[in-house]
């Protein structure tokens, strides 16, 4: 089932390789990699041929493992690849953890890193010289795989956002491309009064991590730890203001409701019903591949702004870990950095595996400062350069995100029928966390 | 029980009379020999039912605990939980929600499918109709499509903007008609599963015809009974265990509805994480990483089914008893 699913719904939670990663890796690789790490000697010397066993869902990425195993020959790393997390992975890699046998090395999504940190289950690479790797990244992927004085991952690649639109239609509409939101209800009213079949942009309503983004860039703050506690704030002032700002395009019906990564989706992309989708650096590929017939037509610009003071937000990206199963820590941490610091290997990981990297070098690689065709010549990556930075540096991850997110899913759900809002679901979403997280024994307050 | 028992003697042979009274050949002769039948199946039956319910149950029993801020190996634990995911179940609105949509769903699909089955089974089985290998087989046809399969092409003919259907009712003055709606969603489900059914319904039912002895038709033509009157006073009087047994797997499908849902919920947003308690017990074990969750759901579901199968069962037996 987790493969038909991923066949059906293209990875539709697992933003940072939406499209053509989803269908990547068969489950059957899983049974190899648990052989594989109960097979592995106890006895080996830790400097000589240690075998690390990594499950990743990245295409290509054999490519840069390649790499590594010609130049380290007493640390050889096996890849698995498997299917994308949300499609099945997470779930077998708790469950590993639980049996005692987990890989040395996994994929792991930001938004999920806490789940596997409160079941104990990754090793802290601080104590492992991880800091050393601190400055190499974009300051708030650090702050994502830190916590509480522990670092619990390497950063991989990211998901600035940024405004994709339709430039040949936003001329034949009259429209200015927005600076600021007020400046995109405006385009949004204006075009529909032009044309009443055509929508600024579809509001997926099936799609938390979407909102979460824009939340993000607002300012929104949903988790946060204060003392030995949790502290959840998912209708916190920023995220409110968020929503109710999508709430009255919801209300005067100049977006449109569906979900998203879905055939009528992708319809509404290519034939000019949307004119915007406000998304995440990955999104190129998204366009390119499902909207193939619109080629030239969209430009990338920086996401409208909430007032003066220009900011970002994140959807996606995800990181390497290092699973406590592991025997050798040390060379597993050795290879976690070097994969997501190498020049060489994050080329490959641009190139094969479509990623931006999380590596402040690696974002100004020569492949990620030229035109792109598709986008006109537009050079799109120069844009999500210059965006990357503003990202808050500030926006935490809870430990149960997956259930905050299919409570805000669930209740999107009914926002085309008019029963709730936007608001209303954040309000929901964010006591049911705070149930669940209380119900599960954790220290939470409401924010 | 007395299958398990077998079981066991087929795995240790070796204990009791047996190693009192001496050697190997002796002790392979005293195996009786159905239990040498039985081992096959006991074996598998085993390790396929009972062992696997016996987990689920088990599992059901727990939770996860953590304790703070739960980052610290340690902090987070599997307890024992009592009947505290049993309560949650039951207190859950959505769980109820999920249940009482599945039950509407049966109550209206349940007999639409089985008229069609018995109406097509009754038609093949007259001797009016020509061609009847053909038909038999094109009806029981959607039944070969796996249902997944099957969920994604009408998912498509619902689609508005890429389904023909949509498009040929709006060309003809139906407005746009909406398949993926909050209340039309559930019975365009309804239809997939109908067509999806109602070919394997009709094959049962056809086959409990044709073992109706051909005398009674000819005494009753011999009446002067028509070909309506046969049917409905002989034909389906003869066929209602066949009937009884499609209602029964009708039923227990339902309550498991589960692959079309799940299908269209990447197409619409009008199906939840929670739209049939099997959807549910899906999420919470594999998105929220809840499998004791969703293991008591996965029982509820079952012992519920089991009810509703064998009180149908009571029911028409009952009802067969007096007339």
């Amino acid at each position: 089932m987790n493969q038909i699913r991923a066949v059906v719904r293209p990875s539709a939670s697992s933003p940072a390789r939406r499209g053509r990663l989803a269908q990547v890796g068969a489950a059957a690789c899983l049974a190899a990699a648990t052989v594989a790490s109960a097979a592995m000697p106890a006895s080996a010397a830790p400097a000589k041929g240690v075998t690390l066993t990594f499950w990743s869902w990245v295409p290509g990425i054999q490519a840069s493992v390649n790499l590594w195993n010609k130049s380290h020959p007493g640390i050889q790393v096996k890849l698995d690849e498997v299917t994308s997390g949300n499609a099945g992975t997470y779930a077998k890699m708790f469950s590993a953890l639980q049996a005692g046998n987990a890989p040395d090395l996994g994929q792991v999504e930001y938004a999920t890193l806490p789940n596997f940190e409160h079941v104990g289950g990754l090793v802290d690479l601080s104590k492992y010289g991880a800091a050393s790797v601190k400055n190499d990244f974009v300051g708030w992927t650090w702050g994502q795989v830190s916590q509480a004085g522990g670092v619990y991952a390497i950063p991989q690649d990211t998901g600035p956002m940024g405004l994709f639109y339709r430039q040949d239609l936003f001329k034949k509409y009259g429209l200015a491309v927005p600076k600021t939101w007020t400046q995109y209800m405006a385009d949004a009213v204006a075009l529909h009064k032009a044309d009443p079949n055509a929508y600024i942009a579809a509001f997926p309503a099936n799609d938390g991590q979407w909102f979460s983004g824009l939340a993000w860039q607002a300012g929104a703050r949903w988790f946060s730890i204060s003392g030995d506690s949790w502290v959840s704030s998912i209708n916190d002032g920023p995220s409110v203001k968020v929503a109710n700002f999508w709430q009255q395009l919801i209300s005067k019906h100049l977006v449109k409701i569906e979900p998203d990564f879905a055939p009528s989706w992708y319809k509404d992309l290519s034939d000019g019903t949307v004119l915007t989708w406000p998304t995440a650096v990955w999104g190129e590929n998204t366009i390119m591949t499902n909207a193939a017939s619109t080629k030239g037509d969209w430009r990338v610009t920086a996401l409208p702004n909430w007032g003066a003071k220009a900011a970002n937000g994140n959807w996606g990206g995800s990181t390497t870990v290092v699973f406590k199963d592991t025997k050798y820590p040390q060379q597993a941490t050795q290879f976690a950095e070097w994969l997501n610091t190498n020049p060489a290997s994050i080329t490959g990981l641009i190139t094969k595996g479509g990623l931006y990297p999380a590596d402040i070098a690696g974002q100004g690689q020569k492949v990620l400062s030229q035109g792109v065709p598709f986008y006109g010549g537009q050079n799109i990556w120069a844009v999500f350069r210059a965006n990357s930075k503003l990202v808050n540096t500030n926006f935490q991850w809870g430990p149960i995100m997956s259930t905050t997110f299919t409570q805000i899913a669930d209740g999107f759900g009914n926002l085309a029928n008019g029963s709730t809002t936007v608001a209303k679901v954040l309000a929901s979403a964010q006591s049911q966390t705070v149930s669940a997280m209380k119900s599960q024994g954790f220290s939470v307050k409401a924010g | 029980m007395a299958v398990s028992n077998d079981q066991l003697a087929v795995v240790a042979p070796g204990r009791g009379r047996e190693v009192l009274t001496g050697g190997a050949p002796r002790r392979r002769r005293r195996l009786p020999p159905h239990v040498k039948f039985l081992a096959p199946f006991g074996v598998l039956f085993t390790l396929f039912f009972p062992l696997p319910i016996g987990y689920a149950v088990y599992e059901s029993f727990l939770k996860v605990h953590s304790s703070g801020l739960g980052l610290t190996p340690g902090s987070t634990s599997t307890v024992f939980a009592g009947f505290s995911n049993y309560s949650q179940v039951f207190a859950d609105s959505s769980f109820i929600n999920g249940l009482g949509r599945v039950l509407l769903f049966g109550v209206v699909q349940i007999p639409v499918m089985l008229v069609f089955a018995t109406v097509l089974a009754l038609l093949l089985d007259s001797v009016v109709v020509r061609f009847k290998r053909f038909f038999r087989l094109a009806f029981f046809l959607p039944y070969g499509i796996p249902g997944v399969i099957a969920a994604i092409l009408w998912s498509f003919l619902y689609l508005p903007g890429l389904s023909p259907i949509v498009s040929a009712l709006h060309g003809v003055g139906f407005g746009s008609v909406s398949f993926l709606g909050s209340r039309s969603v559930l019975w365009s489900i309804a239809n997939i599963v109908t067509w999806e059914w109602t070919g394997y319904n009709m094959l049962i039912i056809y086959a409990g015809l044709q073992a109706i002895p051909a005398d009674l038709f000819e005494a009753g033509r011999i009446d002067g009974a028509s070909e309506w009157k046969l049917a409905t006073r002989i034909k389906i009087p003869m066929v209602s265990g066949a009937l009884v047994l499609t209602g029964i797997f009708s039923i227990i499908g339902t309550l498991q509805l589960f692959s079309e849902p799940e299908v269209l919920r990447s197409i619409t947003t009008n199906v939840s994480t929670t739209y049939t308690p099997n959807v549910m017990a899906y999420t919470q074990a594999f998105t929220d990483d809840n499998p004791y969750y969703a293991a008591a759901i996965a029982v509820v579901l079952a012992v519920g089914t089991f009810i509703l199968s064998f009180g149908f069962l009571k029911i028409v037996q009952r009802r067969g008893a007096a007339s």
